[in-house]
């Protein structure tokens, strides 16, 4: 069973791992979901643009802040000298985030969001395909796994319909053929985004260091296409003048996501971008229920409406768990461990190393603590954060305090039980 | 034609330099099918904006 390289490490360690992952990509769908919350405190009448620009400003002062916080710059820093091509990758994937996000703005301007969104939510089917290819996954799997993973993803596409169906309250206004152009342009880069994340994890980098770099791309990629499609410096800055006062709720917005997407990247890393991309997307279902449950946004919704909330949700609900039920089998991860050794050799990475990140462990032993530097970004963090959080406006909207609370409780629930779990397994390896 | 790119961008072995790892990242094949696809994204945002 064992590839020539790589020492397959033991069954009670690796179903850990895939509990862990498994946690993960459940607790990147809240947090994913729940960054929807801020967002709906911002007016209409912002530039989707802008939204997007202080959203990534939020997402990198996140993505500075908590891996020097978990972990230390000096470890990140250690990490990347031991794969220093994944700089170049990380980049790459930031880049091809900002693009496919501006991209939905276009397409849900165009073709609206019940259209766009089935669009671009193809995104992972996509990233199954890419896992398949290239990374060795769901090979050997067997008939079952490949009926949950591709099955549970295909009834989860499904109930993705129904709730982008329900949550549509928009007329497209724009040109068709444009929109359709931009919402399959946007699933098609973020599904090919997962090919960076998979290569990263499998070489054996910290997901904490990946997203740190990932999101230099992600923000340089943002800030140009804001510039040039706000028409320039002058024009940019005065609509982040003119939105000065809800920018506090973009940010936080952009910060919750980041605890998403943190989960999410361990999710791939533990379970493979086959498992765990489709997984996190049931971030629809906690956005709609943040919609719907706490802002009353279905409140005026017709009986055909309410059903499509529930048969979209069940739906989802449902894929989620045939995935969740089709753990790699030991024979796939042998196929995953030959992708490994591949990558091992291309890169000329030391085996050893290479084993021990893809099973959760340190690999090297050093420790690395936190420095005047980690503290110094942190305290920069906050400092933006409360000075926005000065200028910030609260709007004059009702909204469902004990649903807000109970929703909140659970993204809690969700975030200590999966972190501990990542924590007591991989020490956030 | 190798020689040259080796001479340009270092050699995959020596991977502690920017531009040996920069070498071991183009050869990479993998590598061409993201950035192609955020050429094209940018060419369908250019064309949709």
């Amino acid at each position: 069973m064992a590839s020539a390289g790589i020492q397959v490490v033991s069954q009670s360690r690796r179903r850990s791992l895939q509990i862990v992952g498994l946690l993960s990509g459940f607790a990147a769908g809240a947090w994913l979901g729940g960054a929807e919350a801020p967002t709906k405190l911002v007016a209409v009448g912002v530039s989707p643009l802008v939204i997007s620009l202080a959203m990534v400003s939020g997402v990198f002062l996140a993505r500075w802040t908590l891996p020097a916080l978990i972990h230390g710059t000096s470890y990140v820093r250690a990490d990347v000298r031991q794969t220093p091509h994944l700089l170049i990758w990380a980049v790459l994937a930031g880049c091809i985030w900002s693009v496919a996000n501006t991209l939905t703005i276009f397409a849900i301007r165009d073709i609206g969001l019940s259209i766009a969104f089935p669009l671009w939510n193809s995104n992972s089917l996509l990233g199954i395909l890419w896992g398949f290819l290239l990374f060795n996954e769901l090979r050997q799997a067997g008939l079952r796994r490949w009926l949950g993973v591709v099955g549970g993803a295909l009834v989860m596409f499904a109930g993705a319909v129904l709730l982008a169906m329900a949550s549509s309250t928009q007329a497209p206004t724009g040109n068709a053929m444009r929109g359709v152009a931009a919402a399959l342009g946007a699933g098609v880069l973020w599904g090919t985004m997962y090919i960076p994340y998979r290569k990263a994890y499998l070489t054996g980098m910290n997901p904490l260091s990946f997203v740190t770099f990932f999101t230099v791309g992600e923000l340089g990629m943002m800030i140009t296409l804001a510039l040039v499609y706000t028409g320039g410096p002058g024009p940019l800055w005065q609509q982040l003048m003119i939105t000065r006062t809800v920018l506090f709720w973009l940010l936080l917005g952009g910060f919750i996501w980041v605890v998403g997407d943190i989960f999410q990247q361990y999710a791939a890393k533990y379970i493979g971008i086959s498992r765990g991309i489709p997984l996190s997307n049931t971030n629809q279902l906690w956005g709609l229920a943040w919609g719907v449950l706490v802002f009353g946004e279905l409140h005026l919704g017709g009986g055909s409406v309410y059903i499509q909330v529930i048969g979209g949700s069940l739906l989802m609900a449902a894929g989620a768990c045939a995935i969740a039920f089709s753990s790699a089998s030991d024979r796939e991860h042998v196929r995953w461990q030959q992708a490994a050794e591949r990558e091992s050799v291309r890169y000329g990475i030391d085996l050893e190393y290479v084993r021990a990140r893809m099973y959760g462990e340190q690999g090297g032993g050093r420790k690395y603590g936190r420095t005047w530097v980690d503290w110094l970004l942190a305290g920069v963090a906050t400092v933006i954060i409360v000075g926005f959080g000065t200028m910030a406006e609260v709007p004059q909207l009702s909204w469902h305090h004990g649903w807000a609370a109970t929703l909140l409780a659970a993204m809690l629930v969700l975030l200590i039980g999966s972190g501990w779990a990542l924590w007591r397994v991989t020490r956030f390896t | 034609m190798g020689r040259i790119f080796a001479a340009i961008m270092g050699t995959a072995s020596d991977k502690t330099a920017p531009r040996g790892w920069l070498a071991m990242v183009l050869r990479d094949e993998h590598f061409w099918i993201p950035l192609v696809v955020l050429l094209g994204g940018l060419l369908v945002l250019h064309w949709i904006a």
